[in-house]
């Protein structure tokens, strides 16, 4: 069994409104993939829908050979912790943060499993080595924090759980480029174990030479699929 | 102010802290304003007379009960006013008509099964004075002061340190946060209503070593809990327990200095300026971080 996720049939959306139709995708381990579209064309309520917060969905979604998604539709994000403890990281979009918590708590947060929540000062220290600049943020509350160290404290939160799968969104969004640079730079350096990444990204330069495959998103839809060899050739 | 005012506003200080802080952290977790805080406050009132009378006038009897019918109550009340409503929509609308339902209802039952006579709980503390210097207070002051100040110490520990103060904390801030870093919404409000309903019992405990238990004892502790939430900033622990401070001895010297009808009058009177000035109440001058 080498595929991680697969999404087969899926449509999803909020109240009257579909914004996912029939999409079908693979995720294979350790590839790490980029999801490119445009802003409003479903790339969120993707992840949104993998992770449960949608309002209703149907199809199937099996994460590691086990049904979390599909049929059952049950008030939003009833049943995301439980996908979360199957080891799926949202990284969301605006960083779904605590405001009021320090950097330290909210980074402790992320270690939800009994393992991660023993072992949570080892973890930290490791994130820290990835992001440096949080090391004197440790006991500020984060809605003190900038954009950029926000970024960080949110991929932080979801590397410190026992991730098999990362979903990224836009973690270029609202940052200055050199900024984004270093946190793409940071994601690409995680060890993904036997796990994958999904980075959800606008920017197509960003992503060029950091991810294995690259998968369109328009209108609700997938567009096709091309390994990042591929574009380079058409490109070129 | 004499030593008397200062003492009892302290005392009530204390027991409306323990019940604000119950009714800041229900709202800001499970976004229920919880009218039957109240009866819970009653119910474990007569928990504990119930227990004093059959078992046992020690104590430990007489916390333990109320304590635990308290935390029971709490949990009556997850099932009928949040589980099963919880994602519904307008669910604080539908939680303050359910909260407000089992506040009577409630109430109704304890005058039917214990009749509207008063009742009175055994001195858990002894009864007598003992002086600190020219300070004298009573044992039930003392007692009242010394609990509630380590049981609120404790609390604001637990919930810093602990995985389970910090899951609570967390949906506090943000419940999707929350959901995404692995927290379940229903089992920490559990736990919450749990939490909050000892915290009432043992409030209730501490306020009948003055007053007597009866059907509506409840109603005045839950205005006061709100009042302060509110002065507090509703979901400010910080604030909540500043807002007691206010609260309480603003009560033991309206009633000393100008007679107990004003009372109500004057902390009404107070919040409603202070909302107007600060509209997030106390919290908004402590936050150091603003909400986007």
């Amino acid at each position: 069994m080498n595929e991680i996720l697969s999404v087969s049939g899926v449509s999803a959306g909020y109240g009257p409104l579909r914004v996912l139709h029939d999409i079908s995708l693979t995720i294979y381990r350790g590839e790490r993939v980029g999801l490119v579209g445009l802003n409003g064309h479903g790339k969120s309520t993707l992840f949104r829908t993998i992770t449960g917060l949608v309002d209703w969905q149907n199809g199937s979604i099996m994460l590691n050979g086990v049904q979390i998604g599909g049929q059952r539709t049950q008030g939003p994000g009833r049943m995301t912790h439980r996908i979360a403890r199957q080891g799926v990281a949202l990284m969301p979009q605006g960083d779904a943060m605590f405001i009021g918590l320090t950097v330290r708590q909210h980074l402790d947060a992320g270690a939800f499993t009994r393992k991660a929540w023993s072992e949570r000062h080892k973890r930290r220290e490791r994130i820290l080595d990835i992001f440096p600049p949080l090391r004197n943020l440790l006991g500020q509350p984060v809605g003190k924090l900038s954009g950029g160290e926000r970024r960080m404290v949110t991929l932080g939160r979801g590397l410190m759980g026992d991730v098999k799968l990362y979903l990224v969104d836009e973690p270029s969004l609202g940052l200055a480029p050199k900024i984004s640079r270093a946190v793409i730079d940071a994601l690409i350096n995680v060890d993904l174990a036997d796990g994958a990444m999904v980075i959800a990204e606008q920017n197509l330069q960003l992503l060029e030479g950091c991810v294995d495959r690259l998968i369109g998103m328009h209108g609700g839809e997938i567009k096709g699929s091309v390994d990042t060899l591929s574009l380079h050739s058409e490109v070129g | 102010m004499d030593m008397f005012t200062l003492m009892s506003g302290l005392q009530l200080t204390c027991i409306y802290g323990i019940l604000a802080i119950g009714v800041s952290i229900i709202w800001s977790s499970l976004g229920m304003l919880n009218l039957a805080h109240g009866f819970t406050f009653a119910a474990s009132g007569y928990g504990a007379w119930w227990a004093a009378t059959t078992f046992s006038k020690s104590a430990w009897v007489v916390f333990g009960a109320g304590i635990s019918t308290g935390a029971l109550i709490g949990i009556v009340i997850y099932f009928v006013a949040f589980l099963y409503i919880h994602d519904r929509p307008n669910y604080p609308i539908r939680a303050l008509i359910a909260t407000m339902a089992i506040n009577l209802i409630g109430v109704q039952t304890l005058m039917w099964v214990f009749g509207p006579r008063m009742k009175p709980l055994p001195k858990v503390f002894g009864s007598g004075v003992m002086k600190l210097g020219d300070v004298i207070m009573t044992y039930g002051q003392m007692g009242t002061v010394v609990c509630s100040v380590g049981v609120l110490g404790a609390l604001l520990i637990w919930l810093g340190f602990s995985r389970r103060g910090l899951e609570i904390r967390a949906v506090m801030q943000n419940p999707e946060g929350a959901a995404l870093v692995g927290i379940s919404l229903r089992t920490t409000a559990l736990w919450v209503m749990a939490l909050t309903g000892a915290l009432a019992g043992l409030a209730a405990i501490l306020l009948s070593q003055t007053f007597y238990v009866s059907p509506y004892a409840g109603l005045q502790p839950l205005i006061k809990g709100l009042i302060v939430a509110l002065l507090g900033g509703l979901g400010s622990i910080g604030g909540a327990m500043i807002g007691a401070v206010i609260i309480g001895f603003a009560e033991a010297m309206t009633a000393a200095y100008l007679g107990g009808q004003y009372v109500l009058m004057v902390q009404f009177g107070m919040i409603i300026v202070i909302l107007l000035l600060r509209p997030r109440g106390i919290a908004g001058l402590l936050d150091e971080a603003r909400e986007e």
